[in-house]
């Protein structure tokens, strides 16, 4: 049979033609062609629906028939990856596929795609990624042999980002480089430059991967980074501070679950450029110093917003020892907890409290830059930034031991609930000291927690994503001497608030 | 001032303002505070022995108590801007002892130099005259302002800054010329520096006192020539014209002390003195061979300085923390 006899023709029209349409489909009059074609579309879109839903349900229909039938999966191809090595696809994919799983059914093989597509989405390297079941190519494979096959789409590689930013109390600008799948194991290679106006000049490059060949899964990421950076404190201690640094961490986890990274750290300080009306306990205090620490580190937040959350709760554990080389040893320890919760509809309270403790363990003195620092807008709100504990003139000379404690009640501005700007109400309280190596650490302790500076106040909270901006007008009620009290309006921008 | 007007906070509410805080505690203390400052300590970089590389070559010798012996001893400083206040210091003879102190970095220094000297405040201070409170940390005074400091404690010098007459406080200038140009090009020349590849990747310099290329009277050419590919980079030392000035201004020295007690025949010590100290003994001390052998074979110098050297060290104490 040639091609022109077996195309299949519709019969010709022959008018006039006869109307179809019933009075329940409501077709409109030909008067109104908008409408009409209002209505064609709707029809179609309602009958595609139903074909669309009586076909899934076809396909569970015999999916569910034979969810038990055998079935070997053979092997696993992933189409779209140029980029990616076929070494790291391997010690995603060979878990599922020697695994002595048995009865191997067809129920086992689609469990393991949605297991593997949701590996391959969690690699963050595909736009796309579609599976699907086909029988085994292999000449050799077993009768019920199936390939699961991955159609894959990796997403752009390259990212550049130049930006200016407010945060933390100061503007900037900065640049990024971000290189997505380095060396094609989801691997990521990322540079940051920025330029501010407290932190001078700031640079990071971290190159992160994940550890799936020891762990089988993208849940642990190591990461190796390098940072410098050169801060304006004359603010509050009368110098600039220089950081060189290298740092070596691994993550395990997520944030909702509990987030815990080990590392280490050696880094390079330098305490100089001191103004000349610098007083003489910094000028002590500066120099370069080497601090060679290993760390650990624990946050789980399970808050519906970072910035101002109504419900959930953040804990965070930090803990570091520093000692192996370098000149400063000690151990530092350094624990937070925020908790929210609705008090009544749009108002909601969150209650945070925060401490630290640095204790020495060698004879070597505890050194400036890894002393604490207490007070300001996003810490002890009413008092100037870094400007409790001890001082020497108008410098923060830091402390050993802190603990801040803070309730602040959220609520929305009458009849404008939708607005991003609440009314805020704080009472805060804290204290930096020092600990006494003459008396046993608990008198120390005790002496701290009994005499909390306290600050109070209203204002008004403003979220400016990705920061959130605070105008508060307040005071404080109880404070040590020659600390830098604030009294009036403060404003404060950041990421994180008591 | 309008501006200023604009943002007086009114009366009522600076009423208010003042009596907050409601309650105040006693001030924070702080074992990292300084003390209160009792007798004048001079800050100057650290003397040889007390170095971090050498103390260790020290401690690996058969003698080490000897040597520990003359760590303990040992007050002064290694850096010949600082070893020269430190004996202007001891030379003028402030009737007491000051105190000596190494272990401030000199990024604390006033501007970033040492040394610095630390002294009370003055009580017929303007500052104190006018109601300032003294809080016992006193003033850190600058190496230019030490002779202004001094003449203050034990009377001004006089026209003749103790020479015998205006002759020998000319030729006082040309001595110190000549001991701060050509003696001190030779030890920035000789003296070899410890550039480790540590101390090569560190961000943080210290600030030197000062470089070759500022002592010496025409700038050395730079190291890479201008037709070569590479931009101006370092500088190309004449070493044997820096010798032949440094031997020969050793010799003049030398000729110029013959046997008396102090330079140009003053009846007591002169700022000369104490510059001629500070680099005859950080000469004497140099790891150099060229620069060391020049001083050595000249008797009446090294005798000089060994007596210079002890009343030097008897003006000064060690620092410790109260």
């Amino acid at each position: 049979m040639s091609d022109a006899e077996s195309e299949l023709t519709a019969p010709p029209l022959n008018p006039p033609l006869h109307n179809t349409s019933a009075p329940r489909d409501m077709e409109p009059t030909g008067a109104d062609l908008d409408k009409l074609r209002k209505w064609q579309e709707e029809r179609i879109t309602r009958k595609l629906r139903g074909e669309y839903q009586s076909a899934v349900l076809r396909l569970a229909e015999v999916v569910n028939e034979n969810i038990d039938s055998p079935l070997r999966l053979a092997s696993v191809r992933v189409e779209g990856t140029p980029h990616t090595r076929k070494s790291f696809l391997g010690s995603l994919v060979n878990p599922y596929l020697h695994s002595e799983q048995a009865p191997e059914t067809l129920g086992s093989v689609l469990h393991n795609a949605r297991a593997i597509g949701h590996l391959l989405n969690e690699t963050d390297l595909y736009t796309t990624v579609f599976a699907k079941v086909e029988r085994s190519r292999d000449p050799l494979a077993h009768p019920n042999g199936v390939e699961l096959v991955f159609k894959t789409r990796e997403k752009p590689r390259m990212f550049l980002k130049t930006s200016t930013e407010i945060g933390n109390n100061e503007g900037g600008a900065s640049a990024t480089c971000r290189l997505r799948n380095a060396f094609g194991g989801a691997e990521t290679f990322e540079a940051n430059l920025s330029f501010g106006t407290t932190t001078r000049v700031a640079f990071n490059a971290a190159l992160s991967a994940p550890l799936a060949a020891l762990t089988g899964n993208l849940n642990t990421r190591g990461e190796v980074s390098i940072f410098g950076l050169e801060r304006d404190n004359t603010f509050y201690c009368s110098a600039m501070e220089g950081v060189r640094g290298l740092k070596a961490v691994v993550r395990n986890g997520t944030l909702r679950s509990g987030l815990h990274e080990v590392g280490y750290e050696g880094v390079l300080r330098h305490i100089g450029n001191l103004q000349p009306t610098a007083s003489v306990s910094m000028r002590e205090a500066a120099g370069q110093s080497i601090k060679s620490s290993v760390f650990h580190a624990w946050t789980r937040d399970t808050r519906d917003d970072s910035l101002y959350g109504t419900r959930g709760y953040l804990l965070k554990a930090f803990h570091e020892f520093a000692g192996l080389g370098g000149n400063t040893s000690f151990y530092k320890s350094e624990g937070q907890a925020q908790f929210a919760r609705p008090l009544l509809p749009g108002l909601t309270v969150s209650l945070s409290a925060k401490a630290g403790l640095l204790l020495s363990v060698s004879e070597k003195p505890l050194l400036f830059p890894d002393r604490f620092q207490l007070g300001g807008p996003s810490s002890v709100r009413m008092f100037k930034t870094n400007s409790m504990g001890p001082r020497d003139g108008s410098d923060s000379l830091g402390g050993d031991v802190y603990w801040t404690a803070g309730l602040s009640l959220i609520s929305d501005i009458p009849k404008k609930p939708h607005w991003p700007v609440k009314l805020h109400g704080f009472i805060n309280a804290g204290r930096l000291d020092c600990v006494d190596q003459s008396k046993p650490l608990q008198d120390s302790l005790i002496s701290t927690l009994s005499k909390p500076s306290i600050s109070a106040g209203l204002g008004i909270v403003y979220r400016l994503e990705p920061v959130r901006v605070e105008m508060n007008f307040g005071l404080p009620l109880v404070a040590a001497k020659n600390e830098g009290a604030r009294k009036g309006f403060q404003l404060g921008i950041g990421l994180e608030f008591l | 001032m309008a501006n200023t007007s604009l943002f007086t906070i009114p009366e009522p509410i600076r009423h208010l303002f003042s009596r907050f805080p409601l309650h105040t505690y006693p001030p924070t203390t702080a074992p990292y505070h300084t003390p209160r400052i009792t007798e004048p300590t001079l800050w100057v970089h650290p003397p040889r022995s007390h170095l971090s590389k050498y103390s260790k070559q020290l401690a690996s010798e058969p003698e080490g108590h000897e040597n520990k012996a003359r760590e303990l001893d040992d007050v002064l400083s290694s850096d010949v801007e600082c070893l020269k206040w430190q004996a202007y210091l001891a030379l003028r003879n402030l009737g007491q002892k000051v105190t000596v102190r190494w272990d401030v970095s000199a990024d604390g220094g006033v501007d970033g130099r040492l040394p610095n000297l630390h002294v009370q405040i003055d009580p017929n201070s303007k500052g104190i005259e006018a109601g300032i409170k003294d809080d016992g940390e006193g003033e850190l005074l600058a190496a230019h302002l030490i002779p202004e400091w001094v003449d203050g404690k034990v009377g001004d010098v006089g026209a003749l800054e103790g020479y015998v007459d205006e002759a020998a406080r000319d030729e006082s200038r040309a001595w110190v010329s000549l001991l701060e140009g050509n003696v001190h090009a030779a030890l920035l020349a000789f003296e070899p520096q410890s550039h480790t590849l540590f101390s090569l990747l560190m961000p943080y310099q210290a600030t030197t006192s000062r470089s070759i290329e500022s002592v010496l009277p025409t700038p050395p050419a730079p190291l890479t020539g201008w037709s070569t590919l590479f931009r101006p980079y370092g500088t190309r030392l004449d070493l044997p014209s820096i010798e032949f000035k440094y031997k020969d201004a050793i010799a003049a020295l030398s000729d110029r002390l013959g046997t008396d007690r102090w330079f140009l025949g003053s009846s007591a010590p002169t700022a000369l003195d104490a510059l001629a100290f500070a680099y005859l003994h950080t000469i004497l001390d140099s790891k150099s061979e060229t620069l060391r052998f020049e001083v050595s074979r000249r008797v009446n110098l090294v005798a000089w300085e060994q007596r210079v050297s002890r009343d030097v060290k008897n003006a000064f104490k060690l620092y410790t923390r109260s």
